[in-house]
């Protein structure tokens, strides 16, 4: 197979999929040939598949694997889901017993608060908690890469340090004083810009601007990765030191990766939040991370369909056996996770290439001893 | 030690008994039992004013609450107290009051009487307010030290002026420090209330003195009191005293809060140690370490069972019990030393089925291992869950840990000193096999570099392996400790995980002084932490961030393996 060829493969297999995505599920949804139900649940496939994209941007292209990606999602889900708690307006529980005059978020009135915090209020603003959702998961991604990496901290390192900085902040993130919902997070969202969430429309909306999205997501990465910036990110990947001593700042380099991937992380978090409808710290916990790296490493790391595929396929398992198995799900995923680190370190992306051979032999038996006279 | 202790207890006695010295406190009562007179009744109860014997609460409470009776035979009144039920003809088992003996008739027979044989015994007003007296300051006295110290406590809480007669009069007869000064402190606090002014003085000279942290909230409270009266001497001497309490609050909460640094330090300092030694030596980050600790647990708490109820094991049906152990037998105690070693094994063994199976085979790929190593954690969990369900099961402290010591107000307790002792004890031990035997020759060859040593003739597979088993192993180690002191549960191993990664990295790659100094360090600036921000999260929170920024100035740690290689 030439590289043409298997690019035009590529490109028709991401067109015909983008389509039937953003086109094609939304229509037999509103014809009513699939329920709303499937509709929200392959949303929140895509928005997995934006962090599993994330991740691998990380870990696939760079070589540096973080466990902090659930961080900057459960971060982008929380600046969205600010704006959307201060959107339920009337509709909440308090406010419609008639006790909450200022119209908090409930889950403040319940903490007796009666004013709300000076750092809400921005929220009320769609577009300023748009920004937020790229920039505060992206600025902390930028502070904490600004240490990490002009110190050097790479390999396990960085993966243990990543995995305590998202520990932290889930731990920061449960406690009430936050401000921030505590345990049970935000969650009983009702508009957004202004449409009811609970309709059928409003959902479709989100799974096509979801579609859309990791469209647009995986068209940067693949741009990017054509790129000479792109060379350099796996140069560094396969040996730093040498793009170090050829003269590259690799610091520059893996800094600009981490932001840009904390800030797609957090957009899919963001996308997240009104589909699933809340978000809580259990989001953010370094077992997500870990979870998400699982999806890269079964679809095939390094690769632009892989993270896709395996957050879709290992999320569809997911739904499937915590309803058959709900005792052996976790057994599963990790069992799987086991045998694909092992056997398939490429992934379900280089099955076919690694299947073709033995598809050769099954089609041509005989051609081998043909060939081995010789010797 | 016995002897003394009995001296302790029969001086009081001895003092405090004008008469009858040869006659024992159920004499006595028998004998004011029987008797008509009513001086005489009050007059031997009255004497039993400052004994401490049990039974002397006890027959008093009966006989005020009619409990006693006189049962006459021809020649003798006899009072006794009925126990049991009644049988078919109404007869019940009768006691002798006089020696706790069971009543006999003529033959040596337990005697069973029934109502119509006996009559209640009286006792008038006079009489029930000596016997008050008696009971008010029985627990003062009692040969229990504990009791005691309570009962003055309670006596000095309630601030009862009528109580400081008793006291005065028991203080030169207690002996031991503790109670004594427990007395001094209730009279202190009694005396806060008196109107005399001096004595208030001087009762606020002699808290000061004593500077206990129970007085520091009467002290408060008398501070408002004298504020509101305007009284500068009072209000003077008042603030002294809290300030005496204070400091020396401050410097137990100190202390207190370093030993318990001293104990989570060496906890993680035994995880650690496991996880330096297998990282150190094979760059492999394992992330089932936290489930070695809970196999370590749950070894801990089976074995536990096996001393004491015995376990059924569901799939065969079996049951493992030792015969002749139960819950109240003396052997059961020992289980956790029999569970030491035995966690050891399990976890090592466990550590080694994992090295062989998987991680063998991602020695070149790190970053692989550690995620092949958290799937086996999930796994591990999972499993942990289904067999043991997934609450928390219990573990119980033998005696022996159950306890603890109080140094001046600081709680020592004995589950953690020997947490500590033992940890100090590990690091010697795993000091010696690094460094004293030919495996830990082997190790630190390995270590330094693989393919010398593997030129050299060692096999390094066999020599990974068994580093990995005392990695698992001192995990393992790690988590009979735990059980002693915090929950054992399937995700136990999730609580200590990233403190314990933190601990390596803190104290650099496979060094042992390294992660000994981190270990205690950590252990220490969280409880610290805590102690300050009364926060256990902010506090954790804030270690976290410590931690990253430590690794500003020490990328690798704090002791660095240096080496010429640039790929470490």
């Amino acid at each position: 197979m030439s590289a043409a060829s298997s690019r035009k493969i590529e490109f028709i297999a991401v067109a015909v999929i983008a389509t039937f995505l953003i086109v094609g599920l939304p229509l037999l949804n509103a014809y009513g040939f699939v329920d709303n139900f499937w509709i929200n649940v392959w949303g929140k496939y895509l928005c997995f598949a934006l962090l599993a994209i994330s991740v691998d941007l990380l870990w696939g292209y760079t070589g540096l694997l973080s466990l902090g990606q659930s961080m900057f999602f459960a971060l982008g889900g929380y600046m969205l889901g600010m704006h959307l708690m201060l959107m339920i307006g009337e509709e909440g529980v308090y406010a419609k017993a008639g006790k909450n005059p200022e119209l908090l978020p409930d889950f403040m009135v319940f903490l007796g608060h009666t004013f709300l915090p000076a750092f809400w209020r921005p929220f009320y603003s769609f577009g300023f908690s748009a920004l937020m959702v790229v920039l505060v998961p992206g600025l902390l991604a930028l502070a904490f890469g600004f240490l990490a990496f002009r110190s050097r901290i790479k390999g396990v390192y960085f993966s243990i340090l990543t995995q305590a900085l998202t520990y932290g902040a889930a731990l920061l993130f449960f406690r009430n004083s936050m401000l921030m919902g505590g345990n049970n997070g935000f969650t009983d969202f009702k508009f957004i810009l202004g449409s009811d969430l609970r309709t059928g429309a409003t959902q479709r909306g989100l799974f096509i601007a979801t579609a859309v999205t990791l469209l647009i997501v995986y068209l940067l990465i693949r741009w990017l990765s054509h790129t000479k910036f792109g060379l350099v990110q796996r140069a560094i990947r396969d040996g730093e030191n040498r793009v170090l001593f050829s003269g590259y700042a690799t610091a520059h380099f893996k800094l600009f990766i981490f932001t840009l991937s904390a800030a797609i992380a957090s957009v899919g978090g963001a996308l997240y939040v009104p589909q699933v409808g809340g978000i809580n710290p259990s989001v953010m916990t370094p077992e997500k991370s870990l979870e998400a790296v699982v999806w890269v490493a079964v679809g095939g790391r390094g690769t632009l369909l892989g993270p896709i595929l395996g957050a879709i396929v290992i999320n569809a398992l997911k739904t499937w056996a915590t309803v058959r198995y709900p005792d052996y799900w976790l057994i599963i995923l990790g069992g799987l996770f086991i045998l694909v680190v092992l056997f398939l370190p490429g992934g379900l992306v280089s099955l076919p290439k690694r299947l073709a051979p033995l598809w050769k032999k099954f089609r041509a038996p005989a051609a081998p001893t043909a060939s081995t006279p010789a010797v | 030690m016995k002897y003394f202790l009995r001296a302790v207890f029969l001086l009081p006695l001895f003092l405090c008994l004008p008469s009858g010295a040869a006659e024992t406190p159920r004499e006595i009562i028998a004998r004011a039992v029987v008797s008509t007179d009513a001086v005489t009744q009050r007059t031997l109860v009255s004497s039993l004013m400052g004994q401490g014997e049990e039974v002397i609460p006890e027959l008093l409470t009966a006989w005020r609450s009619d409990a006693i009776f006189l049962y006459k035979t021809d020649s003798a009144t006899i009072p006794v107290v009925l126990s049991g039920d009644k049988d078919a003809a109404g007869a019940q088992v009768a006691t002798r009051v006089d020696n706790g003996q069971p009543l006999q008739d003529a033959a040596g027979q337990p005697l069973r009487i029934v109502g119509k044989d006996y009559k209640t015994a009286d006792h008038t007003s006079a009489l029930r307010r000596a016997m008050k007296a008696v009971l008010d300051i029985v627990d003062l006295v009692s040969p229990n030290r504990t009791k005691r110290l309570q009962a003055v406590q309670t006596i000095g809480q309630a601030q009862d002026a009528s109580k400081i007669a008793v006291l005065e009069a028991r203080l030169p007869l207690e002996t031991d420090p503790h109670v004594q000064r427990a007395l001094r402190e209730a009279l202190a606090l009694i005396r806060l209330k008196d109107a005399n002014e001096a004595v208030k003085l001087a009762a606020l000279v002699e808290l000061k003195e004593l500077s206990t942290l129970s007085s520091s909230d009467f002290l408060k409270k008398f501070l408002t009191e004298a504020e509101a009266q305007k009284n500068a001497t009072l209000i003077a001497a008042t603030k002294s005293a809290l300030h005496s309490v204070e400091t020396h609050r401050d410097v137990v909460d100190f202390l207190g809060t370093i030993f318990r640094g001293l104990s989570l330090g060496s906890i993680l300092l035994v995880l650690a140690l496991g996880l330096a030694i297998t990282f150190g030596l094979m760059g492999v980050i394992n992330m089932a370490h936290g489930e070695m600790i809970a196999v370590g647990a749950y070894t801990t708490y089976l074995v536990q069972n096996i001393f004491g109820t015995g376990i059924v094991i569901p799939f065969f049906g079996l049951s493992l019990g030792i015969p002749g152990m139960n819950l109240s037998g003396w052997a059961y105690q020992f289980y956790f030393v029999a569970a030491i070693p035995l966690s050891f094994l399990m976890a090592a063994l466990v550590g080694i089925g994992l090295e062989r199976s998987i991680i063998q085979w991602l020695y070149r790929r790190p970053l692989e291992s550690l995620l092949a190593t958290w799937g086996v954690s999930v796994v591990l969990q999972q499993i942990f869950k289904l067999m043991f369900g997934s609450n928390n099961v219990q573990v119980s402290s033998p005696v022996y840990l159950s306890g603890n010591w109080t140094v001046n107000d600081i709680i020592f307790g004995w589950n953690r000193v020997f947490v500590i002792g033992f940890a100090l004890m590990i690091v010697f031990g795993v000091w010696l096999v690094l460094t004293r035997t030919s495996l830990g020759l082997l190790i630190r060859a390995v270590m330094q570099n693989r393919g010398m040593a593997s030129c050299m003739g060692v096999r390094t597979e066999r020599v990974n392996m068994l580093t990995f088993g005392l990695g698992s192993g001192l995990a393992g180690l790690a988590g009979a400790f735990l059980s002693q002191i915090g929950n054992v549960g399937p995700s136990m191993g999730q609580n200590y995980i990233v403190d314990c990664f933190m601990t390596v990295v803190v104290g650099g790659v496979g060094n042992l002084p390294g992660t000994v100094i981190s270990a205690f360090s950590i252990g220490l600036t969280d409880q610290a932490l805590q102690q300050i921000l009364l926060d256990p999260v902010i506090g954790k929170i804030l270690v976290l961030l410590a931690i990253i920024l430590f690794l500003q100035w020490r990328p690798a740690g704090l002791f660095v393996t240096r080496s010429r290689s640039l790929e470490d």
